[in-house]
């Protein structure tokens, strides 16, 4: 049974000296810092990033997305035929994105997280995964000026991805993460998300479904014959029938939210433990992975860590460090 | 109706914080200025603010919340029942301390009729009493205390209600609830409407709130049921999208109309600005129809603040003149 995380982990703290990034971005503002030395900045954060991972106790690690403004900026910048538009609410947070505005094909060189994957993959000593969006996620939130259709636009969108993933797996990614939270939000895409995970599933990298915010109930079943190799879902921060249900997963590795990543309540080692042990009536501990709801940077960066530290005591049994 | 009372202007409720304010406001954090020096300085912006929306020639007035950062947090940390949050990111490089509600809430004394009376004191023209809705303050806090959400707003309702009727007894003409965050989640929306049914039950004040960035398809029509008599909402950024909602489903209050967008520095021109106001008029009548920016403009600074809220002014006068032709007999 292994740990994880999800999504970004928080940029900023409010410790002295944690406000780095923070005040290096005002100064890029105001035009005064040159973007080399940003990139360092967003180097030496992500680095403490990692290392936090790492001394919690976390097994596979992500590089805490700490240059990533939102889960689809790094593509919306990146990708030809798409641009950043305007602020939107992140489905039900108090955190906005940028709506991608697509205005003609979208093609992407499979390279944009490669840069950033090496970086991490050179320092991290633990498992290291990848992330990019996920299709259903990038195409409903998008405005498009371009697809006829949301078919079109989803498919365009996997190709991309695709392209990502492989660039990805050439730079060693052996996991990656598509955060795909538009998918339970409307679970009626369930069909065309299955072609579209298809077609990213081409790319050769296993890969894992991250779909958070809202219960996976409907589509369990689903997931279950998707072409990847881990499902992650929520079974703390909502109502849901999924934890009574994760058997449907007869091969998977099923990753477990059981960390609400969204409120600063911090789990008992009490109520954690009756999550894994029903989880482990349902799964061998081999195919079950415990995690937070989702990214960790939704909290302070000091419930964040305290968070972290619970969901490696799950782990071991509530046992501490 | 003639043309002098339609089309009434307004703004949402927050200006930019002028640069002595924001420097001010900073080193008080430091402990280098200190409270009686901070609010002095909020009262000034506050009276340069007024003379401004004057000079503007807006109709309905804010107090631009010289005294307020975050519209949640500015509340939580005047009720007993809060603690402060760390630090979360809201958007790209900003961030606020969103507060946690971890304890029984309780509105020890008035938060903002102080405020409300100096900057009413200040003009003949109406000031709107300005305050945060109990599911936004919900949404936007972590919940430590309360077994369930709705315990949580109805908690919040009785709070936020205090505050309100204090309002209304001060004087205020226009009381604002804002609920920005009641479209998170499309589910809660009863818990929405029975919280705000508590806060404007008693009150004798026009009721209005605003509600931006998110999904209000999603809540319309069962939004018309929310206990107050103006919706003042974000249209510009939406490119007018929700109006067509309201073919299917006939808007039935009073509408305030985001006309120019407030998270771009780009200024919008009076024409685009008043075609936005022609497009509301299809669906809500003038005299219940009241241009405004999208949203606060606490993120812009002063000088785009006020360029944006003129634009609001002349096109609304552009539209008045339309209508106003549009009534000469022939």
């Amino acid at each position: 049974m292994k740990t994880t995380v999800i999504g970004a982990f928080p940029k900023i703290s409010d410790q002295p000296g944690g406000q780095e990034l923070r005040q290096a971005l005002h100064k890029q503002d105001r035009g005064e810092l040159p973007q080399a030395e940003l990139d360092t900045t967003y180097d030496r954060v992500t680095a403490g990033a990692i290392r936090e991972l790492e001394a919690a106790g976390i097994d596979v690690i992500n590089d805490g997305q700490i240059r990533w403004d939102d889960l689809l900026a790094p593509f919306a910048s990146a990708w030809t035929g798409v641009h950043r538009g305007p602020l939107e609410r992140f489905y039900d947070n108090n955190t906005y994105f940028r709506q991608p505005t697509i205005e003609g094909p979208i093609s992407s060189d499979g390279t944009t997280l490669v840069g950033a994957f090496t970086s991490a993959k050179a320092i991290a000593s633990h498992e290291l995964k990848a992330a990019v969006a996920g299709p259903i996620t990038f195409a409903t939130l998008a405005i498009d000026k371009h697809y006829g259709s949301l078919e079109e636009r989803v498919l365009a969108i996997a190709d991309a991805i695709a392209a990502e993933v492989r660039g990805l797996g050439t730079a060693g990614a052996t996991l990656v993460d598509v955060e795909d939270p538009g998918l339970v939000y409307a679970p009626q895409h369930i069909e065309l998300a299955r072609e579209a995970y298809r077609r990213i599933a081409a790319a050769g990298v296993p890969l894992a479904i991250q779909a958070y915010f809202f219960p996976a109930d409907r589509i369990l079943e689903a997931f279950a014959s998707f072409p990847v190799a881990q499902v992650g879902i929520d079974v703390r921060s909502r109502e849901t029938t999924a934890l009574r249900r994760i058997d449907v997963f007869k091969e998977k590795t099923v990753v477990l939210g059981i960390v609400d990543a969204r409120n600063t309540r911090l789990e008992t080692a009490s109520e954690l433990g009756k999550l894994v042990d029903d989880a482990l009536r349902l799964v061998p501990d081999d195919r079950l992975w415990l995690a937070p709801t989702t990214g960790l940077e939704y909290l302070p960066h000091d419930v964040a860590t305290k968070k972290l530290t619970a969901l490696a005591e799950a782990a071991r049994g509530g046992v501490p460090a | 109706m003639t043309a002098d009372n339609v089309l009434l202007t307004t703004a949402v409720g927050s200006f930019g914080k002028p640069e002595y304010l924001q420097k001010a406001r900073n080193a008080n954090a430091r402990g280098k200025v200190s409270p009686t020096e901070l609010r002095d300085l909020e009262r000034k912006a506050t009276a340069e603010w007024i003379k401004a929306q004057e000079e503007i020639g807006l109709d309905i007035l804010v107090d631009g919340e010289m005294y307020r950062g975050d519209m949640v947090a500015f509340f939580a940390d005047l009720l007993d029942g809060y603690s402060e949050g760390g630090l979360v990111r809201s958007y790209g490089n900003r961030y606020y301390h969103k507060p946690v509600i971890s304890g029984v809430l309780k509105r020890p004394k008035p938060m903002t009729v102080e405020w409300f009376q100096y900057a009413q004191s200040l003009t003949q023209k109406p000031v709107k009493g300005m305050l945060t809705g109990p599911y936004t303050m919900l949404d936007w806090s972590y919940n430590e205390a309360y077994a369930t959400r709705r315990d949580a707003a109805l908690a919040l309702a009785e709070v936020v209600r205090q505050e309100a009727e204090d309002l209304d007894q001060a004087g205020a003409r226009y009381i604002q609830i804002d609920e920005p965050a009641i479209h998170a989640r499309p589910e809660e929306l009863e818990i929405a409407i029975e919280a705000m049914g508590i806060v404007t039950q008693n009150l004798k004040a026009k009721t209005i709130s605003h509600i931006c960035y998110g999904d209000f398809a999603a809540i319309y029509p069962g939004i018309l049921k929310l206990p107050v008599d103006q919706l003042d909402l974000a249209m510009a950024n939406y490119e007018y999208r929700w109006l067509d909602l309201m073919d299917r489903d006939p808007f039935t209050k009073e509408m305030a109309i985001g006309i120019v967008d407030v998270h771009t520095h780009e200024l919008e021109s009076i024409a685009e600005a008043a075609e936005g106001i022609r497009k509301g008029l299809r669906y809500v009548s003038a005299d219940r129809l009241l241009p405004h920016p999208d949203c606060g403009l606490k993120t812009r600074p002063v000088d785009e603040s006020i360029a944006k809220c003129r634009i609001v002014v002349e096109a609304a006068k552009v539209v008045r003149a339309e209508l106003a032709n549009r009534a000469v007999p022939a």
